[in-house]
Parts: C-alpha cells; structure tokens; sequence
C-alpha cells in the first residue's frame, strides 16, 4: 500500500514535470517566433554579432 | 577538472564578466584594479589602472574591443581591451553602480548611486565601437528613479526596453528610447534589494536576485515573473546557463551578519537549480566568503565566481552535468529524434 502511495506521488512529480518543460518550450517559441518578426539577428545568434567574415551573413538594421 | 583560482585581487570582488568568446575574463574588486584572465588557463592578460576608489562594475563589448567599468570615484571609464588604454571618463555626483552595453554595442548604460544630493538614475551614452574614436560626453538618455534607487539595469532584447532592479524589491521597464516608465512590479520581498539582473543569451528574459533569499526568472517584455527560485541565503548574484537548463546562484551572509553557528555552516557555494523545475540540482564550495557574483561562459561550457573572500574560481563543466538530465527531458529528447 505504501507503494502504491509512492508510485501515485511520483507520478504526480513527473506530470507536474511534464506540463512545466511544454509550457517552457512553447513560451520559448512564441519568443523565438517574435524575435524572428522583428528581425533580431544578434538575439537569434545566441547574442553574437555575427562577424564580417561569416559566410552567408546579412546585416538587419 | 579542478578550478582555477584567480589569485590578483587583493580585496573582495564584486563583478566578473566573460567576453563573448568566453576566452577572457574581466574582474573588478574594491582594490581599485580591473583585471583580465585568460579563461582555460588562469593566467593574467592585463590590468587596467586609473580608478580612485573601489570598482562595482565592468562589462565588456559585443566585439571584445571596449571595457567599460564603473566605481566609488565617480566616474565611468571606457578602456581598450587589447592595449589597456583609457579611451574616456564620465563623471557624476555619485558612485557607478552597474554598467552595460546594449546588445549591439551601440549604447552604454551606468546606474548612478543616490546620495546626499544626488538622484539614483540610469544614464545612457552612445558608444562608436572604434577604439580609435572619440567618445561622447552627451547623455542620450537620464531616466530618474525618484521612488526607489536603481540597483542594477540592462538592456533587453534590440535595446527596446531597459529593465533595472531597485533596493525596495521592485523590478521596472523602461522604454529605452524616451526613458518612459512602463510597467514596475513588486518582484521580490519589499525593501530587499535586487542584487543582480542578469540575462538569457537572447534577452527575452532575464533572473535577478535578491537579499529575500530567492532568484527569479522575469519576462523582458511583461515583466511576469515566470520562475522562483527559493534558497536560505540571501543572493548577490544569479546567472542563466547556455546549453542546459540550468540558473547559477551566488551569496551568503555577509561577515558582519554571521553568527559563529552559521559561518561554520558555511553558505558559501555556488548553487545550481534546473532552470525549469525549480528544484536545486547540486552546489559547488571553495569559497571563504560570500559570493559576490557568478558568470557563465557564453558558450555553456563553464561559469566563475568572485567572492568576498579577493577570489575569483573558474570551473569547467564536466560531462556530468552535460549529461545530466530529468526524466521528462530525456523524453522530450527522443521525441524529437
């Protein structure tokens, strides 16, 4: 019994778990989602200036 | 691998800062000396002299060119990285709290100190990145904070809003380009200051921390607080790693606060916390006093800390804590195999 009263609060753990990661993730890309309409090339780059000699860079201003 | 202890400094550190790259690392202490170090090794790449008082701040620009620092003297100061030349001087009434550069490089932002005389603002200043060229003495932008002192300021993402934590717990948003006032909040303990504001690599959010022993995670845009992070210490310093979802804590109780009990006990660590679940994952020693602050390397590969105790320790990550992950992630993980 004390088991099973175990497993039910584990459970519980990972589905609290669960729904916090997808929230996570789906705020995560609405903010990804805005950056890209608004053109946030540094952001986008994990806030690198993308340097002269980057191949295939272009610049936003 | 073990740390790599920063012996230069001869009093207690108070903000380290990676370049970019992460190949350097800059400290300030109120021994009046900006340092750089080179990060995998420890050695020192130079200093920077010329403060009159002891230094609270220092951040390094997007292209690894500029230094800015800021101080007890009152003054501001903008360096060449690579020679140690003193490029210009701001002055004001008060101490330089923090300093920042936006996230293009194009802008710098200083929070002064309120005192007897003097209005807690933060103060902004285009920056030409070209060592070569002269700097401004115009202030683009002075936003007052009359209701309470700004602690700490930032931009946020494409330098659209300024965020600054202030000694009354508060959090505000300011618009970056008129200064206006847009949203304050009550994010953390009333009158505990916000000791840190530090940001996500694309900064639609940032974490501060606070004296109410908690961190928190802050939307740039809404400024919800949308993660807490409650520890037993009060914080000076909080971070946000790259690659992993994890925050980084640093504080303790300040020398004066401590009862014997408490400092063998010792609070002294570094603190990490699964950014999304909020749960402690592991702590880090080394320290002999508080930890003033904690930066991660850019690219996640590492963090240091400088403490009260004149000590800045830089860790790598082992494959451990690379390797380190909950259940629900590892799912996730497969799922978008």
């Amino acid at each position: 019994q004390d088991l099973a009263k175990k497993n039910t609060a584990n459970r519980q753990v990972v589905e609290q778990r669960r729904r916090l990661l997808q929230e996570w993730l789906g705020w995560r890309e609405s903010m990804i989602e805005m950056l890209k309409e608004e053109g946030a090339e540094i952001e986008l780059n994990g806030g690198k200036i993308r340097s002269e000699d980057d191949e295939g860079a272009e610049e936003i201003e | 691998m073990r740390p790599i202890l920063l012996s230069g400094h001869e009093r207690a550190l108070t903000q380290v800062k990676y370049n970019p790259d992460g190949d350097l690392i800059f400290s300030v202490s109120k021994d009046h000396v900006v340092c750089a170090w080179f990060s995998h090794n420890g050695e020192r790449f130079g200093t920077y002299h010329g403060h009159q008082g002891a230094l609270w701040t220092v951040d390094v620009d997007p292209h690894s060119k500029l230094l800015a620092t800021g101080g007890a003297d009152n003054t501001m100061r903008l360096w060449e990285v690579d020679t140690g030349k003193l490029l210009k001087t701001w002055e004001f009434g008060s101490s330089i709290k923090r300093v920042e550069f936006s996230p293009d490089g194009t802008q710098l932002l200083g929070v002064t100190e309120k005192r007897a005389g003097h209005l807690s603002t933060i103060v902004v200043y285009e920056i030409n990145p070209d060592p070569a060229a002269e700097q401004t003495s115009e202030q683009s932008l002075r936003i007052v904070c009359d209701e309470s002192k700004a602690t700490v300021a930032g931009f946020s993402y494409l330098a659209r809003y300024i965020i600054a934590g202030h000694e009354d717990g508060s959090v505000s948003q300011y618009d970056a380009k008129d200064g206006e006032l847009i949203y304050n909040v009550r994010a953390h303990d009333a009158d505990l200051q916000v000791t840190d504001l530090q940001w996500a690599p694309d900064r639609t959010y940032c974490i501060t921390s606070s004296k109410d022993k908690t961190a928190k995670i802050i939307d740039a845009g809404t400024l919800e607080v949308l993660k807490t992070y409650v520890t037993d210490t009060p914080l000076n310093s909080a971070a946000i790693t790259p690659i992993k979802d994890y925050v980084i804590l640093g504080g303790g109780q300040a020398a004066m606060d401590v009862t014997t009990t408490s400092a063998r006990q010792g609070k002294f660590e570094a603190r990490f916390y699964h950014k999304i679940f909020q749960e402690e994952i592991g702590r880090v020693r080394g320290h002999f006093g508080p930890l003033n602050y904690v930066a991660v390397h850019p690219q996640g590969t590492g963090y240091c800390s400088g403490g009260e105790d004149g000590y800045v320790r830089v860790h790598h990550f082992d494959k451990a804590y690379f390797d380190f992950l909950y259940e629900v992630e590892r799912e996730q993980a497969q799922a978008n195999l």
